[in-house]
């Protein structure tokens, strides 16, 4: 092929012959920046001067399969998978990349996405193409490769082509699937001031703690030295003996450096993980890596940093109940940090009580918008959308997700009822954990779950 | 044992160029004229490295650079073009040299034998 000189840099002709001066039409449609490939760009001009985080893409690693909360992920992803009542756990990530002023962001998608998608497209429109801002929910596309994301580095191996479109200067990596408020422009900062290739946000754990978790040994500049998953002697936070930092699976990386690193890994025979591959290998080679003091803008009355993995049906189901104690843990009635939620129509809640033999006992509770609670009796419980429990039924301790039914003199506590499951009258779970064990699944620690749509005769 | 360069260049004349040179240099040649052929002749018979033009009809440089790495990801590619714009190209990233052309084949040769020499 003949190859004449071409160059998409090749802008500058001031060596040339004089030639008249180019027109302002030429001068604004071949900006002396323009990258390669400026696709679909975005509607980058429409951001105008672009702000560190407006330069920021932040991809959700959204694929995990979430075994260890099986059957509630039976039929969705984990980050799709109900909390508190009305939120799904993704919104928790999703409200502090929007409170932080971060609005590009994509949801890497693998297994049972559907639920996930329809989730973010119903609660999530409401960033503005118009000023390059949205939420793209993306499943695995197979473009480079013939398989499925082998890892955490291997998604964003796979999706290489987003950034390449992006061109964003900096990536904010997070996982979909943990309960805590954060402004990652905090840490974005930290980055940029410590000329960083990459910053690891890290929470205080005691270390004893620390064993089970990846931890960043850092000095006194907050410098990673060592990185290590699961460490028999985790290295402690300078100057504080007692504790460790622990990774939070959130990390901003220089996007150039995170192209390079994830392209090396790939040719590697590894697990293609960021936690056990990528970044031990980047403090090992001398990459500028910081472990960022995680700050929580969760406002509680203990001062005590929240951050939960929500990783088995117990963590889940206590960051859950956390919810309906008197002063919760995590504040979800902090106007300066919402969580949004998808909205849904319907009518208020709805107590009914025919005194005086069936009042309506709600104590310490949550109840969603178009539940009914018949002449019962509802303690410590966490009650999802249009549920009904009828007169009689006594249900303590549990969490009810969407449209769950509760027959007549029911007695039902410590449980866990998913979407659309009608529970016929005077059924008892939580009393007897040998019947319980013979019908559902039921969690170490005792607590019953129901999945989605199961018929109970 | 002698190194095996599969070259990928739609240009003849200069697909022709680089044969001679390199097997002067003591390589054993393979030749394809865009990147479904050289796909096909890499499964056939692994290379030792590969030399890629980007602009070529057919399936272009940067697709046959996605594919080497997943079918070959062990064999070293050098991108050979006339643009240094593709330089720029995240996808590209993935090659272990990026030439620009030059009558001059030095650089190509100081490249190869560099990578083949390194392991």
């Amino acid at each position: 092929m003949d190859e004449t000189t071409f160059s998409a840099s090749n802008d500058d002709t001031s060596n040339d012959t004089p030639q008249t001066a180019p027109s302002p039409v030429e001068a604004y449609a071949r900006p002396s920046a323009v990258h390669f490939a400026p696709t679909i760009g975005r509607g980058q001009a429409a951001r105008g001067k672009e702000s560190a985080l407006q330069q920021t893409l932040v991809m959700v690693l959204a694929g995990g399969q979430g075994e260890r909360l099986y059957p509630l992920t039976k039929d969705r992803a984990k980050p799709a998978v109900p909390f508190g009542a009305v939120y799904r756990i993704i919104d928790f990530a999703l409200s502090n990349c929007l409170n932080s002023g971060l609005r590009r962001i994509l949801v890497l998608t693998q297994y049972k996405s559907l639920s996930l998608q329809r989730h973010i497209q119903e609660t999530w429109g409401l960033f503005n193409p118009t000023l390059g801002e949205y939420v793209d929910v993306i499943p695995p596309q197979q473009r480079n490769v013939k398989r499925w994301y082998q890892g955490t580095a291997d998604a964003i191996f796979q999706n290489i082509y987003m950034l390449e479109q992006e061109r964003p200067r900096w990536v904010v990596i997070l996982g979909g699937d943990h309960i805590y408020k954060m402004d990652y422009g905090k840490m974005l900062q930290f980055h940029i001031e410590n000329n960083a290739d990459l910053t690891v946000s890290c929470t205080k754990v005691p270390v004893a703690e620390a064993t089970r978790l990846g931890v960043a040994g850092a000095d006194e500049t907050n410098r990673i030295t060592s990185f290590v998953e699961k460490p028999k002697n985790p290295p402690t936070i300078p100057g504080d003996p007692e504790h460790s930092y622990a990774s939070m699976g959130l990390y901003i990386f220089s996007t150039d450096m995170l192209v390079r690193r994830v392209i090396e890994d790939v040719k590697q025979d590894t697990e293609h993980d960021f936690g056990k591959n990528i970044i031990p290998k980047m403090v090992r080679g001398g990459d500028r890596v910081f472990a960022y003091p995680f700050v929580d803008e969760n406002q509680n009355e203990s001062g005590e940093l929240y951050w939960r993995d929500i990783g088995t049906i117990s963590s889940y189901y206590e960051a859950n109940m956390d919810l309906v104690s008197k002063s919760p843990l995590f504040n979800l009635y902090d106007d300066e940090w919402p969580i949004r939620r998808r909205s849904q129509p319907g009518p208020p809640t709805k107590t009914i009580s025919y005194e005086p033999d069936r009042p309506v006992v709600a104590t310490d509770s949550l109840l969603s918008t178009g539940s009914i609670i018949s002449g019962a009796t509802v303690e410590r419980c966490i009650v999802g959308p249009r549920c009904y429990i009828h007169s009689w039924a006594h249900v303590s301790d549990s969490i009810l997700f969407d449209d769950v039914e509760i027959g007549r003199n029911c007695r039902i506590r410590r449980a866990i009822i998913d979407k659309h499951v009608k529970i016929p009258a005077g059924t008892v779970i939580g009393y007897d954990p040998i019947e319980d064990r013979k019908r559902f699944t039921v969690s170490e620690d005792g607590i019953v779950v129901i999945s989605k749509s199961m018929i109970l005769k | 044992m002698s190194h095996r360069v599969l070259i990928v260049e739609d240009d003849t004349n200069q697909r022709l160029l680089y044969e001679e040179e390199l097997r002067d240099e003591g390589y054993e040649i393979l030749n394809a004229g865009d990147g479904r052929e050289a796909l096909r002749i890499a499964a056939q018979t692994k290379p030792s490295a590969v030399v890629l033009d980007i602009n070529m009809p057919g399936m272009d440089g940067i697709d046959t650079l996605s594919q080497l790495l997943e079918s070959h990801p062990e064999v070293p590619v050098i991108i050979n073009t006339a643009y240094p714009g593709y330089q720029d190209s995240f996808t590209t990233w993935s090659a272990d040299a990026y030439i620009v052309k030059s009558s001059d084949l030095a650089e190509l040769k100081a490249t190869l034998h560099r990578l083949l020499n390194k392991a």
